[in-house]
């Protein structure tokens, strides 16, 4: 459970920021936006410059219209992933004494082309439309098993019996990794997600070296005796024409678990809360189900809920801001898919609509595991409605939200009769 | 009618291909396959809600002259 957070102390603007765009919001803790996130947002579309600065946490850019993280997500040479550049990690590195263990660094979200690309490359069919397609029914039958568990009860907090549960156990599934442990990765992720706010590099550190760790013996057995699992797989894959090594395996670890647990729990959760404040959904949804993955799309439009960071590479006119080489930038890409000037009435959940939105974000980094996320949201709504009778919030809990990187609700009590 | 695909642009979203399987084919990392694609008569409609569910706009439909010279 995350405590109200206070505000974090506003930094001195520096010169190249104009008072114009220059606005007063904390990601992490805005009351308003921690009490509802996207209605915060919309507020925000009619109060704050479509691109503003803040002196919140440490001073940094918010790219709140759509165009603008459009734009930002794919000039990967002047908006880069290396929040701290490689060559700086690099030189840090190499200041340890030699035989230190490797360092895991969640290749390739945070590095830019052309190394992006190569480390990319070996993921892709893993998590391929068509390599998930073939999880489906197994992911349906975890979905199922959750709901039919927490369904005698008439109440439940939806959270952990079964957003989070889901993905976790789908991913060690994938992995080939002891269900046992389930709940020591599940707890270094969550830490991992927390701690990403507050720059502590050794906290960071030290949270990457413990998932590595869990999952060394797993990663070395796979080497020698192959089975059907992606640990399996990616052995058998080369990066730029070399042969795969432990270091290079590592780092994909960190990667999917911290850029693909989180995300799914939150989505989950934000969509289930949607349903559960809309009966009229529930039964258009239960009377033709095939209109759930149309559904899905647009609560991803709806409810967007993910903040990637990006660090100015070169000095830039954007959008009609300066920015300058090192400056901080967030695309708020849950803003992108609530603006005005992209989705008539963006405030209002159409099913109709034919929704394309950046809930995934766009360019070079676009999300990696959209496939595998789309099914499991699918797949739990579509189970949620089928066994379970009409489900609202539980009155007398309020829902608590967090915000930061990954946005959604801390809780969430749902009840039906 | 055809349509244009700006391939090397391609982020493997594949929500053309979810829209219409048959029209805008996938290599096996879920990558568009193909730059050029003759829509065949009566998959026009299909075709232009393919192209609109690029969420990066890498796919151009260039309509037929009205007079149906191509
Ligand atoms: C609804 C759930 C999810 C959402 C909304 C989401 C969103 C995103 C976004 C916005 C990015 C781009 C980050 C950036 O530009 O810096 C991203 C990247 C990524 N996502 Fe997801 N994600 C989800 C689920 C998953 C899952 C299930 C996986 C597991 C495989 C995953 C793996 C990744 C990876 C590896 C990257 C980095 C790709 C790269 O840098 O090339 N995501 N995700
Ligand atoms: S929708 Fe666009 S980005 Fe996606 S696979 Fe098709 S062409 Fe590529």
């Amino acid at each position: 459970m995350t405590q109200a957070r206070p505000l974090s102390p506003a930094v001195a603007r520096p010169a190249h920021v104009t008072d114009a765009v220059t606005y007063d919001f904390d990601m992490f803790a805005d009351e308003a936006y921690v009490k509802n996130p996207h209605d915060r947002i919309l507020d925000l579309h009619k109060n704050a410059p479509p691109v503003f600065w803040t002196p919140r946490n440490g001073g940094h850019w918010m790219l709140l219209s759509h165009k603008a993280n459009f734009d930002a997500s794919r000039d990967v040479e002047t908006f880069s992933s290396e929040v701290i550049p490689q060559a700086q990690v690099q030189a840090m590195l190499a200041q340890r004494p030699p035989g230190s263990p490797h360092f895991p660094q969640p290749w390739p979200i945070n590095i830019d082309p052309p190394l992006h690309t190569m480390h990319r490359a070996p993921l892709q069919k893993a998590f391929s439309p068509k390599a998930i397609m073939a999880l489906k029914d197994s992911i349906r039958e975890l979905a199922g098993e959750l709901i039919d568990a927490m369904k005698p009860a008439g109440t439940a907090e939806f959270v952990s019996a079964v957003a989070e549960p889901l993905p976790v156990q789908v991913f060690l599934k994938m992995f080939g990794l002891p269900v046992e442990r389930q709940q020591e990765y599940r707890q270094v992720v969550k830490e991992h997600m927390e701690s990403i706010s507050v720059s502590d590099p050794r906290a960071v550190m030290m949270r990457m070296l413990k998932i590595t760790a869990i999952m060394r013996d797993t990663l070395l057995d796979r080497k020698e005796n192959p089975k059907d699992d992606i640990i399996s797989m990616l052995w058998q894959t080369e990066i730029d024409g070399k042969p795969m090594g432990m270091d290079e395996m590592e780092n994909f670890c960190v990667v999917l678990f911290a850029a693909g647990l989180d995300t799914v729990v939150n989505g989950i959760s934000l969509g289930a809360r949607h349903l559960a404040d809309h009966p009229e959904l529930q039964r258009e949804l239960r009377a033709d189900p095939t209109l759930i993955s149309a559904a899905t799309e647009e609560m991803l439009r709806r409810y967007t809920f993910t903040v990637p960071p990006r660090r100015v590479n070169k000095d830039t006119e954007f959008h009609g801001v300066t920015m300058k080489a090192g400056d901080k930038v967030m695309l708020f890409l849950p803003g992108a898919d609530l603006d005005s000037r992209e989705y008539a009435n963006p405030e209002q959940y159409q099913l109709k609509r034919e929704t394309v939105h950046i809930a995934f974000g766009a360019g070079p980094h676009r999300c990696l595991g959209s496939h595998l996320a789309r099914v499991e949201l699918n797949v739990v709504y579509e189970e949620m409605l089928a066994r379970l009778p009409e489900f609202r919030l539980a009155s007398d809990k309020e829902v608590r939200y967090h915000g930061g990187h990954v946005v959604g609700p801390d809780e969430l009590w749902l009840s039906w009769n | 009618m055809k349509i244009r695909i700006e391939k090397a642009s391609c982020v493997g979203n594949a929500r053309c291909a979810a829209v219409a399987p048959q029209l805008f084919p996938l290599d096996d990392d879920g990558y568009i396959a193909v730059s050029e694609i003759d829509v065949p008569p009566g998959q026009e409609q299909l075709a232009r809600r393919g192209a609109r569910a690029c969420p990066e706009r890498i796919i151009v439909v260039e309509e037929d002259a009205p007079d149906g010279t191509p």
